[in-house]
């Protein structure tokens, strides 16, 4: 259970000298890469966690957490003025925030969404203090046959749930596999794949290779689409909501709370899912469904709590079992990791302080964006027309010099540099790179466990469906990779027969 | 006229996986099957078996016509800049730790602004300027990150 003693020390921590500043600072760094369209929040985490380096760990952490969700809050401003997302979770708010901001409400639009954002992150941050201690303390049951199962689930959820096509997810996610196993052999000690360089004796080094995946990409990307950004030019007033206004919201606000934290607690779909769920649940149940896209503040606030409120849920598996809920938190992980943090359950026994400052931290994180998004809502809607001529050569710097002060080796840089271009060419052919690095974490997971579970059952395999919690996720996997690979061929389906009615 | 497709994307790949799976195979012919620490070939092979299905099967794709369409942002995206950025940045990679952050930033910048189409040279200069200062003052006297000196050394 969680320790409110813990708790309220935690909030102290957090909310004295260097880390509030870093958390403060985070939320803004984080809202300003949110509202710059083609700028995540992975990528805004990976970009900044070189910065965390020489911090104390929980000082690094709680300003990652800023980052995380002023990220993920800030992609709907950009969605409200220019019709573009800031972020991909951000892609629902645009139905009615940029239908709102043309009839001159835009100041109204993102004030709602900025409330809406803080009370879906602030809700799930709470359920995360709660029932993480709960999942944690149940995850200490687990042994090697149970944590295989839950890396297969992970896997398969990850696989088939990413991108367009499920063909290109699974060998995003089985080139992840293969690059899991360069390196020294979990068991027995061999160096594997690495083709005679002793650099790759201890496997790729993580956080360069995330740089490079989720930021340096995104910036060769950026490159190819220089020409394209679109510029704000609404004008910005009466940003708070009136409280009559948030009362009619409130079902909304509880419905994509509820929506954003389930979705996020799955692996593999995050906010970029939740919005759209949230969305269409709220048009679903309206008495008033034709408003709907017409510019509505409950088709602003359902997307921008449900996004927030999935961060809690991103958060929860990663914490409690080390298993990465999406891109963003696989990236915290590897963060985590720098300062000799592992997530799981193990976390909770060996370091419960830190967890509850963790916690006081995501609490606080989304209070503290809703205060910078209300007081500086005109500034950071400015951010959008920020010349890219001179934010893509700064992106591209912050990579490189990130990854080489990770370990001070030229190597790490190499690293980041060939998986952005690796990560570049995925995404302009279409190839999801989530899978790819989540088939990372979960391949060595599920490797080094299934090795373990037959070294425990002396090689008899039966060990891995013979225990019941484990058999019980094996099941959940098969079920949802079968209704995945479903739903996938009856969209094929679907679309081929509208093409054909086409003509 | 047909739509541009991914097909040549999609041959391409599969011509890199092909070798890759198959390289998986040869080197795993070489490693020591420890007694009771579970086979170690077993993953890997799995891994590199459903991959040459799922090339097989991205082949097969192209090859009968049924590649993605090419997304409409790539209609029309410069190439020749991202060859440009890929360039400088590789470049960047190798003489970095030789000449030192300072002055190999400053001319990356400088050269970045210039494949990304800045013209107005105050600015750029300036920015080539103070960006590496910056960033070396916040690594290596606030952070205590180190980073290269080069000829500064």
């Amino acid at each position: 259970m969680v320790s409110l003693d813990l708790l309220l020390r935690g909030f102290a921590t957090v909310l004295t000298g260097y880390n509030a500043v870093a958390l403060v600072l985070g939320s803004f760094f984080g809202i300003i890469i949110g509202a710059i369209p083609g700028l995540t929040a992975t990528m805004g985490i990976a970009l900044l966690v070189p910065f965390t380096f020489g911090m104390n760990p929980i000082t690094g952490i709680v300003m990652l957490l800023g980052i995380y969700t002023g990220a993920i809050y800030g992609g709907g401003i950009a969605s409200i003025l220019i019709k573009t997302p800031g972020t991909p979770a951000a892609a629902a708010t645009v139905f009615d925030g940029y239908p709102m901001a043309q009839k001159g409400m835009a100041g109204k639009a993102i004030g709602m969404a900025t409330i809406a954002s803080g009370i879906g992150g602030t809700f799930t941050a709470i359920c995360l203090t709660f029932f993480a201690p709960i999942l944690a303390r149940f995850a200490l049951r687990f042994s090697a046959p149970e944590y295989f199962a839950l890396a297969v689930f992970g896997l398969s959820v990850t696989v088939t749930l990413c991108g367009k096509s499920p063909l290109k997810g699974f060998i995003s996610g089985a080139i992840g596999l293969l690059i899991a196993m360069v390196g020294l052999d979990p068991m027995g000690g061999f160096p594997r794949f690495t083709l005679g360089l002793a650099e790759l004796t201890g496997g790729f080094t993580f956080v360069p290779m995330l740089i490079g995946l989720f930021a340096l990409s995104e910036g060769f990307r950026q490159v190819e689409m220089l020409l394209t950004a679109p510029k704000m030019t609404a004008i910005i007033k009466d940003v708070l909501p009136k409280l009559r206004e948030l009362r009619e919201c409130a079902v909304t606000f509880v419905r994509a709370c509820i929506i954003g934290l389930i979705v996020g607690i799955t692996p593999a779909i995050g906010a970029e899912t939740s919005c759209f769920v949230s969305y269409a649940e709220a048009k679903r149940t309206s008495k008033h469904p034709e408003k709907f896209g017409t510019g509505i503040l409950e088709g602003v606030a359902a997307p921008q709590c449900a996004e927030n409120a999935s961060t809690g849920g991103d958060l929860l598996p990663m914490l409690t079992l080390g298993l990465p809920g999406d891109a963003a938190t696989a990236v915290l992980m590897g963060a985590l990791t720098i300062h000799n943090l592992q997530p799981g359950p193990l976390l909770f026994r060996d370091h419960l302080e830190l967890v509850h400052q963790i916690f006081a931290g995501m609490i606080t994180a989304n209070l503290i964006f809703v205060i910078l998004g209300l007081t500086f809502t005109r500034f950071f809607a400015q951010v959008i027309n920020i010349d890219r001529r001179y934010l893509i050569p700064l992106i591209f710097i912050c990579c490189m010099v990130g990854s080489y002060a990770i370990n001070n080796v030229l190597y790490d840089l190499a690293t980041c540099v060939v998986f952005g271009f690796i990560g570049y060419l995925m995404m302009r052919y279409e190839y999801p790179v989530s899978p790819m690095v989540l088939a990372q974490i979960l391949g060595a997971m599920m490797e080094s466990n299934f090795r373990r579970s037959l070294a425990m059952s002396r090689g008899d395999p039966l060990i891995l469906v013979t225990r019941p919690i484990a058999l019980v996720i094996l099941i959940l996997a098969a079920i949802t990779t079968v209704t995945a690979i479903r739903r996938q061929r009856r969209i094929l389906l679907e679309q081929a027969a509208m093409e054909a009615a086409g003509g | 006229m047909a739509k541009p497709s991914m097909k040549k994307g999609d041959i391409l790949v599969v011509c890199i996986l092909v070798p890759m799976c198959l390289y998986v195979f040869y080197e795993s012919t070489t490693w020591p099957i420890p007694a009771l620490l579970g086979n170690p070939l077993l993953i890997p092979r799995g891994v590199a078996t459903c991959l040459l299905v799922a090339a097989g099967m991205l082949l097969y794709r192209a090859l009968s016509g049924r590649a993605l369409p090419l997304p409409k942002r790539l209609e029309g995206a410069d190439l020749r800049r991202v060859s440009g950025a890929a360039v400088l940045t590789f470049g960047y990679v190798l003489v970095v730790e030789r000449v030192g952050f300072i002055a190999t930033t400053c001319v990356f910048l400088l050269l970045f602004g210039l494949v990304v189409g800045e013209r107005r040279w105050v600015r750029l200069v300036l920015f080539a300027i103070a960006v590496p200062v910056a960033i070396y003052m916040i690594f290596d006297t606030t952070l205590n990150v180190p980073l290269p000196r080069g000829w500064l050394r």
